[in-house]
């Protein structure tokens, strides 16, 4: 199954990201020059929580923050689908 | 309703409430209501350090070579911070400890409560460094205005909760006067002061601390009191555990994932939750001011500093379910974030400490093919 997903970011960017390559989807928006907010990069401050309004991600690490509904972590997840994102 | 250091009833665990339900008896993890504190203690653990671990006798030179003001920046922030940790080093315990009612979760108040003195004794190790004499400094912690201030918005809300939760373990819910004063104890009055408390140490844990951290490094960006900002890396990557531990526990009972009751409570004292952060956030811009009166430092202003703080605010708010309140959406001090990358933090010069690794580092699955490359 190809691994290769796009990646909407705020109605206007469109990314395309191959999942199976490893980065998290922080990594490929710091990539794409769109500067996303980060502390810890591990999973456990939530600084990287972006709206998910779109599509699934797969957790590469388990996060220790609080996912609410139709959030997720950039830093410690890929795309699992396309997905559309707000940050 | 006496407390009971080992509650003598059987219990299921994965039926009690975080809080309030039956006392903690068995200390087990094998099963767990909420496992994510568990994960909180390991990774907690893992961090572990000790001040000593990190020499600061650099700093006394550079100290002597800074400016009147940003001297009194400095000093006041190591103030400031031994204050916010002296009650963190106690307070979750006496407030929390008798009411919490699921050992994963007890044990996470101990592990949190006991990093917070390994906090406050790095204070001393690093004012020690710096003064022949700190005493001046900290017997200023409870005369000095600014900081009194503080100190009581700080501890009321756990001050209250202890009282009345001592009012209900003597002598059960009912109307009692105390020092000529009525006290109305119920547990839902309980509950909410429970509910106000964790929010008022949600928005201590998620802004109060960050001025002071971007102050130490803004002086780390200039090569200056480099021991110090060690020693603060380490204890922001703490505090972002700690933050993280309040905001499950209030998205726990928001979603009424744990005591259906707490979910009404979110929801009926919602708009005084939101008055609890929003005058930390306030207090926080006042000391900014504080710090700032005598004059600035190079890369750091008054106004950065509160932009800052109106930043980190709108983050740590929308994670508990607030809308952002501030303009500030993009972060005005972008090199804030290489001191708070977790496995940036270094805590010997030798040794990079990598989290994972610390984790997991025994293997005990070792097959005699992977010593083939061994020879004699």
């Amino acid at each position: 199954m190809s691994q290769v997903f796009k990646v909407k970011v705020n109605g206007q960017h469109e990314l395309t990201v191959d999942a199976s390559q490893g980065n998290t989807l922080l990594e490929t928006l710091e990539q794409a020059g769109l500067e996303p907010h980060y502390h810890c990069r591990n999973g456990f401050c939530g600084a990287c929580r972006v709206q998910l309004t779109a599509g699934d991600v797969t957790y590469i690490n388990d996060p220790l923050a609080f996912i609410r509904p139709g959030d997720c972590l950039a830093c410690c997840c890929v795309p699992a689908s396309d997905i559309e994102i707000n940050q | 309703m006496s407390y009971s250091t080992f509650n003598k009833n059987q219990i299921n665990p994965l039926k009690e409430p975080m809080f309030f339900g039956n006392s903690v008896n068995v200390a087990r993890y094998d099963q767990q209501k909420h496992s994510v504190f568990e994960k909180l203690i390991e990774k907690q653990i893992s961090f572990f350090w000790r001040p000593e671990e990190v020499d600061v006798s650099r700093d006394r030179v550079d100290f002597q070579a800074l400016t009147e003001s940003e001297k009194h920046i400095f000093i006041s922030n190591l103030k400031y911070q031994t204050l916010l940790d002296s009650v963190q080093g106690r307070s979750p315990n006496i407030a929390l400890l008798p009411i919490v009612s699921i050992p994963e979760l007890e044990t996470w108040i101990e592990t949190w409560s006991f990093f917070e003195t390994i906090h406050s004794r790095s204070y001393t190790h690093i004012l020690r460094n710096l003064f022949t004499d700190p005493s001046e400094v900290f017997e200023d912690i409870v005369i000095n205005e600014e900081i009194q201030k503080r100190a009581n918005d700080i501890s009321k809300y756990y001050d209250d909760l202890i009282f009345y939760t001592q009012l209900w373990q003597t002598h059960g819910e009912g109307e009692w006067e105390v020092d000529g004063e009525k006290h109305t104890v119920n547990m839902r009055e309980l509950k909410k002061k429970l509910f106000l408390c964790i929010n008022s140490v949600n928005a201590l844990e998620a802004v109060r601390f960050y001025v002071s951290f971007a102050c130490t490094f803004a002086f780390a960006e200039r090569d200056l009191m480099e021991g110090n900002s060690k020693i603060i890396r380490l204890i922001a990557r703490d505090e972002n555990l700690h933050l993280v531990s309040t905001q499950q526990i209030i998205n726990l009972w928001q979603y009424g994932q744990d005591d259906p009751e707490m979910k009404e409570i979110a929801e009926e004292l919602r708009e005084e939750a939101l008055q609890i952060f929003m005058n930390a956030v306030e207090q926080e811009k006042q000391w900014a001011h504080y710090l700032f009166r005598n004059g600035s430092m190079i890369g750091l202003n008054e106004e950065m500093l509160c932009q800052y703080v109106e930043y980190i605010a709108n983050m740590r708010m929308e994670a508990i379910g607030f809308d952002a309140p501030f303009k500030q959406r993009s972060n005005p001090l972008p090199w804030m974030n290489k001191y708070l990358v977790s496995d940036n933090v270094q805590v010997a010069p030798q040794e990079a400490e990598i989290t994972s690794y610390l984790v997991g580092q025994i293997d005990s699955e070792v097959s005699a093919s992977d010593l083939g490359d061994f020879e004699l």
